[in-house]
């Protein structure tokens, strides 16, 4: 199908769908927006600001002061605008996965476009929580921007958006080691010719440099607006101290609902730091690759996340697209499907059984998000397994591949 | 010395690891092992499938036996039923037959759904209990329903309101799924119980009387806006007065004379069931305060009618009399016809009585219905036995959270734990699922002789080519194949879309009011759908070396998505999940494309009827669904032409595709 | 001999001293006020005051010095120490058990009627303890001397509403401004543990006096009943007010449901003594102009529609008797206009456990406009989206009626929401607000023992101050009422009813098995990944035995 034609068309039937009643729906639904990227909050959080209560003085308002300014002056949030901005996200962000993929394979257009293009809008993952108005869709279009930029070299635009992406949400921030890496090498698939990476380490700091100077420039700005500093505590703050269990397809709500209270401070460093572990190794093992890193790492804080939602496990899926190369070499492709096929059909039943028909216990969700995890790690394990093995390519004869 | 007892020992350990893990190279050994398994696996897959597939039919067969169920026990401690002293009178008696008299009245002169909701407010009033009515209607595409509800709130000494309990009374009975039978003595008896209980200081909840119209469309109207849960085809005049979070209710439904027997309705819409707690403080209450038998629904138990028990226990006439009268057989039975009933109300999601309209509110309720004969019982026993469970319910320092939300209540005294009961269903979807990963394989792969040089890779999965390969390995070998799964998934998402389509045609006025003469022709527009493909897909221009065929990779994908949604629905809703597994096991399990035309284009025409049958066949439980849904929000209708429907039409498709 | 006259003397003189100080700077009255109310019940409020004359609360600068001895001889002396202890102003603490039915009750003789326990008191700032300390010693020590459990009124409850809750007495004129504390607690039953030690604050206990007629076995029994500790500063000294009201039901009573009444019949006791050391001890009785009743013993003066006993001219035992003998059983009145300026509803919609919606249906019963003020101190259990907002007249958006002018928004685990606004009510008419809430999910050690149960909201407070003039001047269309209420002596609170929220609860016996579990998926999916970056991978030959090394794939 013609990309110019098709593209159009998948964006004006998602405007459509947001124009119906399933927003509302949808709105407060816990696996599609976490208190940090709820709309009803922002939405409080707008109000509050413009009736002249400090909105960071309590616990119910978590985005980020930037995000306050925007929607209380320029853009304001109602019934009508919020489907267009939303829309305009989910579209940006697949046109940016359509400009990585064509950079990636170094050509103008192909037939694949629109499958790339459709593999983000038709994601149930992604376009639902869009449709619940969840600032987790300006994340993924701030992501998928920020790699467009650093695939094709402009390192400033790139080092903006990702500041930017910090800012919003602060575990983005281990997106910077790819990001980088991706900038000093080229964007083209190298997974089944790796090289090892010819170092330009001088060029380095110069980008952390500037990374920093925008994101403190940002800081700066949202310090500005909000005259105080509590806002750091209540935005990046919680996704260290996690202050609000609100449930969420994510690992962290039940494990701290039910921590005894002396442990606490220990497993949030714990689980903090376990993050950080990954950024590091999955950049020097895919050091010919900064998209897969990337990619990989997205998966990582898909699973991993403090306030994750559905459309952070989406961003991940969908950018499968761009790895054609992998598909014969996932591991147990089908088992991960189905994985998620169950996930998905368990988390929203299970959450209703709880919460609304009160047959079911805290245990049923708590059940339904373990196999969410295990899902998005089967998903994880396959993409790294196929990035690595993709490279030794096809066997002659009675061989076979193993690992030791 | 010790070296040489340390060689013998590391000798001994080298020959267990070579026995264990086999010799050479750790990889290859490792490999091989993985192989044989996989190959094992492999060849006895089939037997597995129909193992589990009969390992799961012949357990729902055993469901009913007496062996499976256990005891009924009361969890919750604060309940404490029937340790109370009952002071329901004869006067109070007195009192419930005069508002008897003043109700037939009402009857006899056929008054209006306001007069009646009206006169009801007042003798609430007049007993000195706030009371208001409350109009409501609805629209369904099946017309226009609409009447008055009259409820009171007192507001109980000493308590600050924000607890309440419901004794609720409908107009119509439930007799016949309520055919129109009037509840007048149910009614007159929550009325004489309003001025009973506000004699007493002990109660810790407010009392809310409620007397709704109709059967269920009345107690709709009043629990929804008690909630404020706005419903697009209702109007509801807002309530006047409210009281707190309601945890328990009762309703009582009393439509005959006099009653023998005393029965217990619990399903819930949408398959919820009430927390077995306060069914099991009911039977002990019946058995210990008023000497009232107490049967579950209206299935009187054989054992007390030794010269019918056969009869009563719903064994046809076929079987021999040896058998008929054998008490084991009985009990059987007996069993199997309780589960029936509510797997037939559970799995449609009904609620079997007006108590189930409050389960969607979290509100755990049944409905006491006196069982019409020709006595001994009557306002006396019921008075007691609702004054006793209110007292229980009263009791409750928390909502019912102890006891199970999941079994079947197979008698007054035994059940099924969840545990007793769910692996029938799961086992057959087990099946379906290992059903479709073969098929799956099978796709991936595509036996190829005659190989002068292997071109064809193998990746990790090679590992597949020597465990299906065996003997015949040296004529040929097994190669991949590509497994494009766009097209079936199109296939399958057009199918659901379609259901999607024909639920929309069954909520149409237009179809709803000319039922009989459209059933057929949309029943062969949609059946037609299955054939649909045929015309579509020319059958694939590349060979299936390279490519795997259409009806394999949609039957594995069918397989895997029918045994999702079974495994998934049988923790919600049992029933609907082994009835789901009932019609679909055996036909998905079948479903591959014959070789010959009319012989594909049969089977289709097969299937295509197994998907849509029910809308020629059950004309009138295609309304009831519908009006279910359209009033109730009960999900049954939607489900089957969103999920079933199009299951077995992917199914269709497989069959009428060329292989 | 002499020594034995001195003694003599300076005992005279000692005790003549006492005897002057006690009648001189402590003052004690006593008042029983029956009302029989419409709907058959009868209203008794018992009422202690004790002034302590040219006594000023003290300083909390002063704090750090010693305190000038005090010598109370009717004044409660374990109430006033804490008083002086705290530096308390200004405090009134108020244990109800019930719901006050506005609408058929009317006002209440004492104001604070809000479900459970409530405390609020205002405290002069500066000084070495901040008010926040003193506020929580308080608290405590309260609950020491009351048996109530006041100590979890706690920074999670506390607030700060100084317009709702204006000082009833007056302020001393320190430098340093008052501040005000205010927490309440539906949950809390009051029950004869707290009655208990309340009598002791009784200079005649319950021995004598109408104090004789506060017998527990009745006045737990009846429909609504609580007791109050008013503690306020006047020009005059410092007051000590004890009050017990009480709504009983004398046709629920009876045997054949008449509403006749007598101190016999009610509390089971009679009043046989007067108090010996109260100033004045009087029962009072409200009649009804408008039924035909009959009252026995002849009350010692009749004033309008109230009569009056005096029970320290009385020698034998008064037991006061009103009898309806016109009527057989009583009718409940039908359709009868509600008694109150404004009759609120307030309750919390939808059934789901994750959010809700809080409703509030108030009717102005008055043909002419009020404003009212409104106030919600709500635990931050319960988190308002105070942009859903929203108030409509049958249907009709009339957002215009509402302006909030003071909302401060909860902190989880830390601080309560406190939200005021002021609604102003055309003339019978009903205004319906509604506003969105969430519910927080707690961690597991947060939730009480019985967690089903869910948590009790604390009352609403309305109060309607500004009463705008009769557009038409004709008070036929509502006999007496606008007339009555239309000009109050000063704004009086309405408390709402008291909301029960279930929040979610996680499974308490889980703790383990959710660390274990988490922590294998965590580990499981770490250790593959770390599997793959880090071992090598090799190229097995299955043909020959040979396993062919293939450097690590970079």
């Amino acid at each position: 199908m013609d990309f110019r034609l098709a593209f159009p068309a998948l964006v004006a039937g998602r405007l459509l769908l947001a124009y119906t009643s399933l927003p509302d729906v949808l709105k407060n639904d816990h696996q599609l927006s976490s208190p940090l990227t709820s709309y009803s909050r922002l939405q409080e959080g707008v109000y509050l600001f413009q009736q002249g209560f400090d909105p960071y003085s309590g616990g119910p308002f978590r985005h980020s002061p930037l995000l306050l300014s925007v929607f209380s002056t320029v853009f304001p949030l109602t019934r009508f605008t919020s489907p267009i901005l939303w829309t305009a996200c989910d579209a940006v962000a697949a046109w940016a996965l359509v400009r990585i993929w064509r950079a990636r394979q170094n050509i103008a257009g192909s037939m694949r476009d629109t499958l790339v293009a459709a593999s983000y809008l038709l994601n149930p993952y992604i376009f639902l929580p869009s449709l619940a108005f969840s600032t987790s869709s300006i994340e993924n279009a701030l992501c998928l921007t920020s790699l467009m930029f650093a695939c094709q070299g402009r390192s400033s635009a790139a080092l903006m958006a990702l500041a930017l992406l910090t800012h919003l949400s602060l575990p983005s921030i281990l997106l910077l080691f790819p990001v980088s890496l991706l900038l000093l090498t080229d964007p083209f698939s190298h997974l089944a010719f790796p090289r090892p990476f010819v170092a330009r380490i001088p060029s380095l700091p110069p980008l952390l440099a500037e990374f920093t100077a925008y994101f403190l420039g940002l800081c700066a700005a949202a310090t500005l607006l909000c005259g105080n500093t509590t806002w750091v505590e209540k935005t990046w703050g919680a996704f260290l101290l996690l202050p609000d269990l609100t449930p969420n397809p994510g690992l962290w709500w039940y494990f701290f609902t039910e921590m005894f209270d002396h442990f606490r401070p220990f497993f949030l460093m714990v689980f903090s730091v376990h993050l950080l572990i990954y950024a590091l190794p999955l950049c020097i093992k895919y050091q010919h690759d900064g998209v897969y890193a990337t990619y990989l790492l997205l998966g990582v804080l898909a699973t991993f996340k403090a306030y994750p939602t559905l459309s952070d496990p989406g961003l991940f899926l969908s950018m499968s697209a761009l790895f054609p190369e992998t598909y014969p070499y996932l591991r147990h492709p089908i088992v991960t499907t189905l994985l998620h096929l169950h996930a998905s059909l368990l988390l929203p039943l299970f959450h209703n059984l709880w919460l609304t028909q009160g047959t079911g216990n805290a245990n049923f969700f708590y059940a339904s998000t373990l196999v969410f995890g295990m899902a998005n790690g089967a998903a994880l394990l396959d993409a790294m397994w196929a990035g690595l093995r993709v490279a030794i390519g096809e066997m002659r004869g009675e061989c076979e591949v193993a690992q030791e | 010395m010790a070296t040489a007892v340390r060689d013998k020992a590391s000798a001994v350990i080298g020959k267990l690891k070579s026995l264990i893990l086999g010799t050479g190279d750790r990889n290859i050994s490792r490999i091989r092992r993985r192989r044989k398994l996989t190959a094992l696996l492999w060849k006895s897959l089939p037997a597995l499938i129909v193992t589990l597939l009969s390992a799961g039919y012949f357990w729902m067969l055993a469901i009913p036996l007496p062996q499976l169920g256990q005891r009924t026990y009361i969890d919750e401690n604060a309940l404490q039923p029937g340790q109370v002293r009952t002071y329901w009178d004869w006067a109070d008696v007195h009192r419930a037959d005069q508002y008897l008299e003043g109700l037939e009245q009402l009857r006899g002169r056929n008054a209006s759904s306001d007069e009646i909701a009206q006169h009801i407010a007042t003798e609430f009033e007049k007993i000195g209990i706030p009371a208001s009515t409350q109009r409501y209607s609805f629209s369904t595409t099946a017309g226009v329903t609409n009447g008055t509800n009259a409820y009171a709130v007192r507001s109980s000494p000493r308590a600050s309101g924000a607890e309440a309990m419901v004794i609720s009374a409908s107009w119509i009975s439930r007799t016949g799924e309520g055919d129109g039978t009037l509840n007048l003595r149910g009614v007159s008896s929550v009325l004489a119980l309003a001025n009973f209980l506000k004699g007493y200081s002990l109660w810790a909840k407010d009392l809310v009387f409620v007397i709704s119209d109709g059967y269920l469309d009345g107690m709709q109207a009043w629990i929804t806006s008690y909630h404020g849960v706005p419903q697009s085809n209702m109007w509801a005049e807002p309530l006047e007065l409210s009281s707190g979070v309601v945890w328990t209710a009762l309703n009582i439904d009393y439509p005959g004379h006099s009653f023998s027997h005393l029965g217990v309705f619990f399903e819930g819409l949408n398959g919820r069931l009430p927390n077995q707690d306060l069914i099991n403080s009911l039977f002990v209450i019946t058995r210990h305060t008023a000497a009232v038998p107490v049967v579950v629904y209206d299935h009187m138990d054989p054992h007390e009618f030794p010269g019918i028990k056969a009869d009563l226990a719903g064994i046809p006439e076929w079987v021999p009399g040896s058998l008929r009268e054998n008490d084991d057989v009985v009990e059987y039975g007996y069993r199997a016809k309780n589960i029936l009933r509510h797997a037939n109300y559970q799995a449609r999601g009904q609620a079997s009585g007006v108590h189930g309209l409050l389960h969607q509110f979290r509100i755990d309720a049944i409905t006491l219905f006196a069982v019409p004969a020709a006595g001994p019982h009557g306002f006396h026993a019921i008075g007691r036995i609702v004054e006793s469970t209110l007292r229980t319910t009263n009791n409750l320092l928390e909502r019912l959270h102890a006891s199970f939300f999941f079994y079947f209540l197979v008698g007054t005294h035994t059940f099924l734990k969840v545990g007793m009961y769910l692996p029938s269903a799961v086992l057959i979807s087990t099946a379906l699922m290992f059903a479709g990963l073969r098929a799956w394989v099978e796709a991936g792969w595509v036996w190829e002789r005659a190989a002068p040089e292997p071109e064809a890779g193998a990746d990790d999965k090679a590992g597949t080519g020597e465990k299906k390969g065996g003997p015949d390995q040296l004529k040929g070998r097994w190669v991949t194949r590509r497994r494009p799964v766009l097209k079936p998934l199109g296939i399958m998402l057009a199918t659901h879309a379609a259901g999607a389509l024909l639920f929309f045609t069954i909520t149409q006025p237009w179809f709803v009011a000319h039922q009989e003469a459209y059933a057929v022709p949309v029943f062969a527009l949609f059946s037609a759908l299955s054939f649909a493909p045929l015309l579509l897909s020319p059958p694939s221009s590349s060979s299936p070396s390279a490519e795997a065929p259409l009806p394999l990779l949609l039957r594995a994908l069918t397989l895997c998505l029918a045994s999702t949604v079974t495994s998934i629905i049988s923790v919600l809703n049992f029933s609907l999940a082994a009835s789901l597994a009932l019609t679909l096991g055996i036909p998905l399990t079948l479903a591959a494309p014959a070789h010959s035309l009319p012989a594909r284009l049969g089977k289709g025409a097969l299937y295509a009827c197994l998907a849509l049958g029910w809308l020629v066949l059950a004309p009138g439980e295609v309304r009831r669904a519908v009006w279910n849904w359209e009033v109730l929000r009960v999900w049954f209708a939607p489900f089957v032409c969103v999920v079933y429907t199009p299951l077995m039409l992917q199914a269709a498709v497989v069959n009428v595709l060329p292989p | 001999m002499l020594s034995g006259w001195l003694f003599n003397v300076c005992f005279f003189l000692s005790v003549l001293a006492a005897r002057t100080v006690a009648l001189h700077a402590e003052q004690f009255d006593e008042e029983l006020t029956l009302r029989p109310l419409r709907d058959g019940k009868l209203a008794a409020r018992f009422s202690f005051t004790t002034l302590l004359k040219g006594v000023a609360p003290r300083n909390p600068e002063r704090l750090d010095e010693d305190d000038d001895s005090q010598h109370y001889t009717l004044f409660p002396l374990a109430l006033g120490q804490i008083l002086r202890e705290y530096a308390v102003t200004e405090m009134h603490l108020t244990l109800n058990a019930g719901n006050w039915a506005y609408d058929r009750w009317g006002y209440p003789d004492d104001l604070g009627v809000s479900t459970g326990a409530e405390l609020w008191a205002w405290m002069g700032e500066g000084g070495p303890v901040t008010v926040d300390d003193r506020w929580k010693g308080l608290r405590n020590a309260l609950a020491g001397l009351f048996c109530a459990s006041l100590g979890s009124l706690d920074e999670q409850r506390t607030t700060s509403p100084a317009l709702t809750f204006q000082p009833e007495g007056s302020l001393p004129r320190w430098n340093a401004s008052h501040q005000l504390r205010h927490a309440t607690l539906p949950s809390e039953h009051v029950c004869t543990e707290n009655l208990t030690p309340f009598l002791k604050l009784l200079p005649c206990k319950a021995r004598s006096g109408v104090a004789m007629l506060l017998n527990p076995h009745r006045l737990f029994d009846a429909d609504w009943h609580g007791l109050g500790v008013h503690v306020r500063y006047l020009d005059a000294g410092v007051e000590v007010r004890l009050a017990f009201q009480a709504v009983f039901d004398p046709v629920r009573l009876s045997s054949d449901k008449r509403r006749d009444w007598s101190l016999r019949s009610v509390f089971d006791r009679t009043i046989d003594r007067a108090c010996p050391v109260a100033r004045s001890s009087e029962v009072r009785v409200e009649l009804l102009p408008d039924s035909a009743y009959a009252i026995t013993p002849d009350p010692s003066e009749i004033d309008g529609n109230r009569a009056t006993y005096a029970v320290k001219d009385r020698t034998e035992p008064l037991d006061v008797a009103m009898r309806w003998p016109g009527e057989e059983a009583f009718q409940y009145p039908i359709e009868a206009a509600p008694l109150s300026p404004l009759s609120v509803r307030r309750t919390l919609k939808g059934s789901s456990q994750s959010d809700a919606q809080l409703s509030v249906v108030i009717r102005n019963n008055l043909p002419v406009q009020v404003r009212s003020s409104y106030l919600e101190t709500m635990p931050w259990l319960v988190e308002f989206y105070l942009h859903t907002l929203h108030a409509d007249i049958g249907g009709v958006p009339r957002d215009d009626l509402v302006s909030v002018i003071s909302y401060t928004a909860p902190v989880p685990h830390t601080r309560p929401t406190l939200f005021q606004a002021i609604l102003t009510l055309p003339p019978k008419t009903t205004l319906h607000l509604t506003m969105d809430v969430t519910k927080t999910f707690l961690r597991y050690t947060e939730h009480p023992p019985d967690a089903q149960r869910g948590w009790d909201l604390p009352p609403a407070v309305l109060i309607p101050f500004d009463f705008g003039e009769d557009p038409i001047q004709n008070h036929t269309t509502s006999p007496g009422t606008s007339a009555k209420y239309a000009r109050p002596a000063r704004p009086r609170r309405i408390y709402t009813s008291v909301l029960l929220v279930d929040l979610a609860t996680p499974d308490f016996s889980m703790p383990y098995n959710v660390i274990i579990m988490s922590c294998t998926l965590i580990a499981l999916i770490f250790g593959s990944v770390f599997n793959l970056l880090t071992r090598k991978f090799v190229l097995v030959r299955l043909d020959g035995d040979s396993a062919e090394q293939k450097p690590d794939v970079k």
